[in-house]
């Protein structure tokens, strides 16, 4: 009962945070967490939200692996295309806290996916989900190194079909490798 | 004062470039050659203008004389006098006066060392670089005018961005980038100017700018490297390349580029791939424009994209107009860009060169695509989407295995004819090695496919390239009796060209180890410490010692001081630290790294308690990292192993005929 509480609590205030993220827009983007212009202390933040976790689920090497893949494909807010996992920000900090959270409490990868995408939209994806539109990026390399490969096929055939000639090579002492 | 001068000499450039590009065409078109000489001047005349406008700049800095905007944009007493100096392309405007100053440098220079030339080739090439010139005085004058006046004049400024001020690598990383952008004018000016004079058929153009072009990419790879140091040492996160569209931006023409360093040599050697090397070269200059664009525009957040404002049209129109220029020119020119060449069999080195041109295009594009994505997905979809590390990762690591593979393949595979049965003997120190790399990967502890692979074609092309020095130097031995070394050495200045290509390919090797290894095993752990504990991670012990507060004139600074422990012994002390600056709300996180030849630890501090009774801090072990550095290192001396003149061409270069510097 109590974890359930304070995991809503947890994640009104990171809608607050999203909501603000989002107004902000990704152009400008400032620490939407409590400013800080001097030292302070900054940790009381954090202690505030891991207390949802038991002793045990913290040290679950599993759950940590879980939380690191799903850590790595979202966005932090505040940063500059890094991933909450890579992110030393405080904000990201918050929210990998809240990805293992929910994978404690037994939702899937996607449905944690689901979840940031609810609160920030696509966006919070570091890759792009592949369908419809976004199809498009993970297609075209595919079809390039495929034609490409066809177009060397193709070069080589031209270049090899035709009878030798010295033409332009004049075979110098360093082609005699 | 200042200003006036600055600005002044700007607005005599614009006129000046102006001028000498419109008087080539008459010159060569009315028979008169006579003129040219003052085309050349205008090249001269604009880089004696524009160093007066950026030394002035600097001047201004300096003087923290607020009445220049940029300025009051940029400056501040409190800088230190290196980071106000540098400070010059910490924003839009200075780096175009930065641009402009080198423009007009390697203008100035290619011109100087090619003015005896015979031929139409070397006045077009000018024209083209003084067009090239006028724009970024446009820029200069209109959108990105660094010398508006201020007033009422403020007494001081708020100084550069603090990301910009806190690591000594600000003032590398940036002018490499530019020395290295900015170089690919002078092979696309050389280009432009063969299809205009109709000496492309020649391949003059070529190796006149061999040496240019190799001094370019050879700034850009070291750019580039220097930026990933930058981020590593700066960013706290213990990475070095994020896929950020800015990072994207530098590296795109780079694989342009080299991939032309490598099609060249079959022009060169065979007389093929002629359209195919001029598309790469103009493309190559058109991505670092667009670089540019994405950069200073604003249009794709980034962490270097620290301005916005109109000057994206003005890149976009020239982006426009610089296509649709030469795609006429190669078009009234292709009946001169026929293969001459043939091949004997498929399994030769020019079959190595077109596949490594195909991987690299491909990765190029794939880096385009991705990097644009957002912008087209917005467009169409309306929606905002994020592409990052995940995608990159994904589609370009296969392309980074091939490519390692074929850096192996390429440099034993013979000209034309078909592999013999010497390739088998030529293999087996790669294949020795591959299997080797390999298995110490699996060994350590690798189970992803590609970082396996990647292990293995590294040594792979590692002992292709080294074998290349090996059997070298041992025939020379043979041959004439002379020790290993000075065979080795005699070997290299024969052909430095060659061996500095494979020089650079070793380089590169290092690069792929580095990178491999430590996006395959490294180790992090976050801990709160109290003075006196400690925490271990892969093995490397640290441990807290104490917290501090110092006030510097700019900032203020919190420390903490980490002793890095070899058993009970204390073997370094570290102190990773946050920088306040009062311009910035959140603090700059500054950590500290102690290398080693194995790896890095790597310390970050994430949080601290006021009273200095704990801190928060985040450990990585970063295995081979400085690898990459010295990879780079490699890199760039084996570009100067090719860029110093062999002896063939000293020889040819004193001939009557030559012009090559």
């Amino acid at each position: 009962m109590i974890i359930t509480r304070s995991w809503k609590r947890t994640a009104l205030s990171l809608a607050a945070i999203g909501a603000l993220a989002g107004a902000l827009g990704a152009q400008a983007p400032a620490l939407p967490a409590a400013p800080k212009n001097a030292p302070q202390d900054s940790g009381a933040l954090r202690v505030q939200v891991q207390g949802t976790l038991t002793d045990a689920q913290k040290n679950d090497a599993g759950l940590e692996a879980l939380t690191k893949s799903v850590a790595s494909e979202l966005r932090c807010p505040v940063c500059q295309g890094l991933s909450i996992q890579d992110s030393p920000s405080e904000l990201s900090q918050q929210m990998r806290t809240v990805v293992k959270e929910q994978l404690a409490a037994g939702k899937s990868q996607q449905e944690v996916k689901d979840y940031f995408i609810s609160k920030y939209g696509e966006w919070i994806l570091l890759e792009p989900q592949a369908h419809g539109f976004n199809l498009l990026i993970y297609a075209l390399p595919v079809f390039l190194v495929l034609g490409g490969a066809v177009f060397v096929v193709f070069i080589v055939k031209r270049w090899t079909a035709a009878p030798a000639t010295a033409g332009a090579s004049v075979p110098t002492a360093d082609d005699t490798e | 004062m200042i200003r006036l001068i600055a600005s002044n000499a700007i607005l005599v450039a614009l006129v000046v470039t102006a001028l000498g590009a419109i008087l080539t065409p008459v010159a060569i078109l009315r028979g008169r050659r006579d003129w040219l000489s003052f085309s050349f001047a205008a090249v001269y005349t604009n880089f004696a203008l524009v160093t007066v406008s950026t030394l002035a700049l600097v001047w201004g800095l300096v003087s923290h004389d607020f009445s220049i905007s940029y300025v009051a944009q940029v400056g501040s007493r409190a800088t230190p006098t290196f980071y106000t100096i540098i400070s010059l392309w910490g924003a839009l405007e200075g780096s175009i006066v930065f641009w402009a100053w080198v423009l007009g440098m390697y203008a100035a220079a290619v011109v100087w060392f090619n003015r005896k030339r015979e031929g139409n080739l070397v006045p077009y090439a000018a024209m083209a670089l003084l067009l090239v010139a006028l724009f970024f005085h446009i820029l200069l004058l209109g959108p990105a005018n660094p010398f508006q006046a201020v007033f009422p004049v403020p007494f001081d400024g708020p100084g550069p961005n603090p990301l910009l001020q806190n690591h000594i690598l600000m003032g590398v990383h940036p002018p490499l980038l530019y020395l290295g952008y900015v170089g690919m004018t002078v092979p696309f000016a050389f280009a432009v100017g063969a299809m205009l004079s109709g000496e492309v058929a020649s391949d003059d153009w070529i190796r006149l700018t061999r040496r240019w072009t190799l001094v370019a990419w050879g700034f850009l790879t070291a750019a580039i490297i220097a930026g990933m140091w930058w981020s590593y040492e700066v960013l706290g996160w213990g990475g070095y390349w994020a896929w950020d569209p800015v990072e994207n931006a530098s590296f795109i023409p780079w694989l342009t580029c080299t991939a032309y360093l490598h099609s060249v040599m079959v022009q060169e050697r065979r007389g093929m791939l002629k359209l195919w090397n001029l598309n790469l070269m103009v493309g190559t200059f058109v991505l670092t424009i667009l670089g540019t664009f994405l950069t200073r525009s604003g249009i794709i957040s980034s962490v270097h994209a620290f301005t916005q404002g109109t000057i994206g049209y003005y890149f976009l129109g020239f982006i426009a107009v610089v296509l649709l220029s030469t795609l006429i020119l190669v078009a009234g020119n292709s009946d001169k860009l026929g293969s001459e060449g043939k091949l004997d069999a498929p399994l030769s080195r020019e079959t190595a060169f077109l596949l490594q041109n195909m991987f690299f295009t491909v990765f190029m594009f794939t880096v385009l695509i991705g990097t644009l994505f957002p912008l087209v997905a917005e467009l169409v979809r309306g929606v905002k989407v994020s592409v990052g590390t995940p995608f990159f990762n994904k589609m370009s690591i296969p392309l980074m295995v091939a490519l390692l593979f074929l850096m192996g393949v390429g440099p034993v595979l013979p000209w034309r004819k078909g592999a013999g049965p010497e390739l088998k003997g030529k293999l087996t120190a790669g294949v020795v090695l591959g299997l080797l790399f390999g298995v110490v990967g699996l060994v350590m502890g690798a189970r992803n496919a590609y970082a396996v692979l990647s292990f293995t074609f590294a040594g792979f092309a590692l002992g292709a390239n080294v074998g290349e020095f090996v059997r070298g130097a041992n025939a020379r031995v043979r041959a004439h009796g002379e020790s290993w070394l000075v065979a080795l050495s005699r070997l290299v200045a024969g052909n430095r060209r060659r061996f500095g290509g494979y020089v650079a390919h070793i380089g590169v090797v290092l690069v792929a180890l580095g990178v491999t290894a430590s996006g395959t095993f490294k180790k992090e752990q976050e801990a709160t410490l109290t003075p006196g504990q400690s925490m271990t991670v892969s093995g490397h012990t640290v441990r807290f010692k104490n917290a501090w507060l110092r006030e510097e004139k700019q900032r203020q600074v919190v420390g903490a001081t980490m002793e890095i422990m070899d058993g009970t012994r204390v073997s370094a002390t570290v102190e990773p630290r946050m920088n306040y600056y009062p311009t910035s709300q959140q603090p700059v996180p500054t950590p500290q790294v102690k290398s080693t030849w194995s790896g890095d630890i790597y310390l970050n501090l994430m949080a601290f308690k006021q009273d200095g009774s704990n801190v928060t801090v985040k450990v990585i072990w970063e295995p081979l990292v400085p690898w990459i550095w010295f990879g780079g290192f490699v890199i760039c001396f084996g570009a100067i192993l090719g860029i110093l003149p062999t002896r063939r061409e000293a020889a040819v270069a004193s001939a009557p005929a030559g012009g090559t510097p």
